[in-house]
């Protein structure tokens, strides 16, 4: 039983990497393009970051776009002011969103449930109108631009990831993977293991001694990380950063993505970001009320299966 | 059972099952596009067809529906029939940028028009540049588009702030009046086009008794409307935009304010007049286009034919930037016999629309030096009602061509740079 168990989960893991590997070759005989899986990868990232707090330590932030969006400003900034050098893009995104995560999760951990959700939308659009108003500094409402991503240099050889799009989704790619692998050593460490006693009872975990606070406090700032380093990959995706990245509606967006792939499980963000990055563009396409069907099928998600698609999907084989 | 982590619970059947239906998924959206003619041109438009700007953008892409049957009557271009595909930006840059490269990439679109919004058609801009396809910007009004990021294959129909502001400037300023009071939105898109009035002014020799900065959504402007009073300018200059300028223009009424002083404004659209209720259309504003011109070829049988397909609606400046949009592709690709973009980028320089195109009495042409549409200015007054039809909201005192507007080529801080 054990070994089946293993075994299966191996094979998952390597059909889950072979269709990411493959996506540039299967994508476009089946009408999609490279660009869309980059974008795939991008939100699914983020979408894992808001589940790593939302399904793993079980608190709910519905401001963490402000992350994502601090991170593409940060990338931004690097690329336009500091250095055209694209590792250091990343690394600035990511420590802008990480640190300011860092900073507010301390006036944020002591909150739950709603308290929680609320506090985290008001620092949230705090950072939106910041950008939204500091136009000398961010361009406003018109968005950062004036950068782009820049070749990758490795001495030797270097790989242009500006105009070849099939180079930028392998670079997003070997990020994803890296920020995954991460996330998942993470959760399979005693650290983890306490998340998740925290998500199942806080006030048995926190009468084995556990301190809460400060795990939902680390819990809170990794996640913020992992979010900078998604908005700073947004950021060279669309090669702009713009406010709305901020905004509390996409922070609902990763919410609902994580949400309608099944939000205990690791790999669902993934699915969820896959279908509504799929279905939005392919349903807008044909009618301006493919809302409308998105939010239609996120109600009929949480009403008929909560633990989202994958885990519809597992439970089924479970069964 | 409490689960310890979800990865260990997939299965080969469940991951069977998932990648069918994602599959499924992607299936479905090719066969509707392949089935349509393999050997026609396509043009793309990338318009917010869902957002704020989605009664504009409508129109945009019903204007372009029409060039576009106009042009394959004529025998469409090169005698291939054109192909027009809209998508969704969504008004947000990541959705735009991201259905532009559909577009291009899966769709190979052979033009790009498009965005609305300043922001996304900048964004748009930068991928088209990338890919170098000739790019005409639809309805997105900030300088730096046809300024300071100008690009080689970037081409603009609708007027930019500087060229709405200096429209209008002059003729407040010898009509009604020299000391000037601002209401702007405070942020990007009100500062400049405050900026541009206020520079205007300091040129005219005017003076500016003040500048009240509201925060986007504010209903009660109450406050603002009393500092400006005090201030006893000789016009009030309403900047905010959609529901904020309803709004404002309603209390401006309600206070009396209109009979005191000049209430004027800079951009106005006959889809924001239609929107608000009879008091409120009050002011001294710019149209970029107006559909009542007597006399000038062209816009009757444009009109009708917009009504045709409208609903009965007249059309509205939108209607014309999505129609001369479509109409300037056909007719440099037309005059050139090529699809190449860097010959149709040169040639559209100093490119003249034809009358039954331009519908306007001045000359309408591209600027070679930043790649702007040199296009009238409708200046005059918004009316409460409709005097022979209940759209007819305007009343055109000067149509003012594009090149007196439009600040001077060395100017606008655009520098082309042209591929090898």
């Amino acid at each position: 039983m054990k070994a089946g168990e293993n075994s299966r989960k191996l094979l998952a893991l390597a059909l889950i990497w072979a269709a990411l590997l493959l996506a540039p070759y299967w994508m476009a005989p089946l009408g999609g393009y490279t660009a869309l899986g980059t974008r795939v990868l991008v939100l699914a990232l983020a979408a894992m970051s808001v589940n790593f707090l939302l399904g793993f330590t079980g608190v709910l932030s519905f401001g963490h776009a402000a992350y994502f969006g601090l991170g593409a400003y940060g990338a931004g900034f690097a690329l336009k002011f500091l250095a055209p050098s694209t590792p250091l893009s990343l690394l600035c995104g990511t420590l802008l969103g990480g640190l300011a995560g860092a900073l507010l999760g301390a006036l944020i951990v002591r909150r739950r449930g709603v308290y929680f959700a609320m506090v985290t939308i008001a620092f949230g659009q705090v950072f939106y109108y910041i950008a939204f108003q500091w136009s000398s500094l961010t361009g406003g409402d018109d968005g950062l631009r004036g950068f782009s991503r820049q070749p990758l240099d490795f001495g030797l050889f270097s790989v242009d990831i500006l105009s070849n799009t099939d180079a930028f989704y392998y670079f997003v790619l070997f990020c994803f993977a890296a920020a995954v692998a991460v996330m998942g050593l993470i959760l399979r460490s005693p650290f983890g293991r306490s998340m998740i006693a925290i998500r199942e009872n806080e006030r048995r975990a926190r009468f084995l001694g556990i301190p809460i606070e400060r795990h939902i406090w680390i819990a809170f700032t990794l996640s913020c990380f992992f979010m900078g380093l998604a908005g700073a990959l947004y950021a060279l995706l669309n090669n702009f950063a713009d406010p709305r990245g901020l905004h509390y509606s996409q922070s609902g967006d990763f919410v609902m993505m994580a949400v309608m792939g099944g939000m205990r499980n690791f790999w669902g963000p993934l699915l969820g970001a896959a279908v509504f990055v799929v279905l939005q563009d392919y349903l807008s396409s044909i009618t301006v009320n493919w809302m409308s069907f998105v939010g239609m099928l996120f109600v009929a998600m949480v009403l008929f299966f909560p633990r989202g698609l994958l885990g519809v999907l597992a439970r089924r084989s479970a069964a | 059972m409490p689960r310890p982590i979800g990865i260990s619970k997939l299965t080969r059947r469940r991951l069977l099952e998932a990648s069918a239906v994602a599959g499924a998924l992607q299936i479905a959206s090719p066969f509707i596009i392949k089935a349509r003619a393999e050997a026609a041109i396509k043009i793309g438009m990338v318009d917010p067809l869902t957002g704020v700007y989605a009664a504009p953008a409508q129109n945009e892409v019903t204007g372009a529906k029409l060039a576009v049957d106009q042009i394959n009557a004529k025998g469409g271009i090169l005698g291939r029939q054109v192909e027009l595909l809209v998508e969704d930006s969504a008004n947000d840059v990541g959705t735009g940028v991201q259905k532009t490269r559909k577009l291009l990439e899966r769709d190979q679109v052979s033009f790009i028009i498009g965005d609305v919004n300043s922001a996304v058609a900048q964004a748009i801009a930068q991928v088209t540049n990338e890919k170098k396809v000739l790019h005409i910007v639809s309805g997105g009004h900030t300088d730096t588009i046809t300024g300071s990021d100008c690009k080689w294959n970037v081409y603009r129909v609708c007027n930019t702030t500087s060229m709405e502001a200096n429209s209008i400037s002059e003729l407040l300023f010898h009509k009604y009046g020299k000391k000037w009071h601002f209401i702007t939105p405070d942020y990007a898109f009100g500062h400049t086009l405050q900026q541009a009035a206020s520079a205007d002014l300091t040129k005219l020799g005017g003076t500016m008794t003040g500048n009240e900065l509201t925060p986007l959504g504010t209903t009660d402007f109450s406050a603002y409307l009393i500092k400006a009073r005090a201030a006893n300018p000789d016009v009030i200059l309403v900047l905010p935009q959609g529901g904020d300028m309803v709004n404002c223009l309603k209390q401006i009424v309600q206070f009396g304010l209109n009979k005191q002083i000049h209430v004027a404004g800079l951009q106005q659209e006959l889809e924001s007049l239609e929107a608000m209720p009879p008091e409120a259309r009050v002011g001294v504003w710019m149209f970029e286009w107006y559909w009542k011109q007597p006399g000038v070829p062209g816009v009757d049988k444009f009109v009708a034919d917009i009504r045709k397909v409208n609903g009965g609606k007249v059309p509205t400046a939108r209607h014309w930037f999505g129609y001369t949009a479509a109409h300037t592709l056909a007719g440099v690709a037309n005059q050139e016999k090529t699809l190449d973009s860097l010959t149709l980028a040169k040639a559209l320089g100093n490119f003249e629309l034809a009358p039954e195109i331009k519908l306007q009495p001045n000359k309408c042409y591209y600027r070679a030096g930043d790649h702007q549409l040199m296009t009238s200015a409708f200046v005059g007054e918004a009316l409460s009602q409709g005097k022979d039809d209940p759209e007819d909201l305007f009343r055109v005192d000067e149509v003012i061509p594009g090149d007196k507007t439009a600040p001077p080529e060395d100017r606008t801080g655009c520098k082309l740079q042209w591929p090898a």
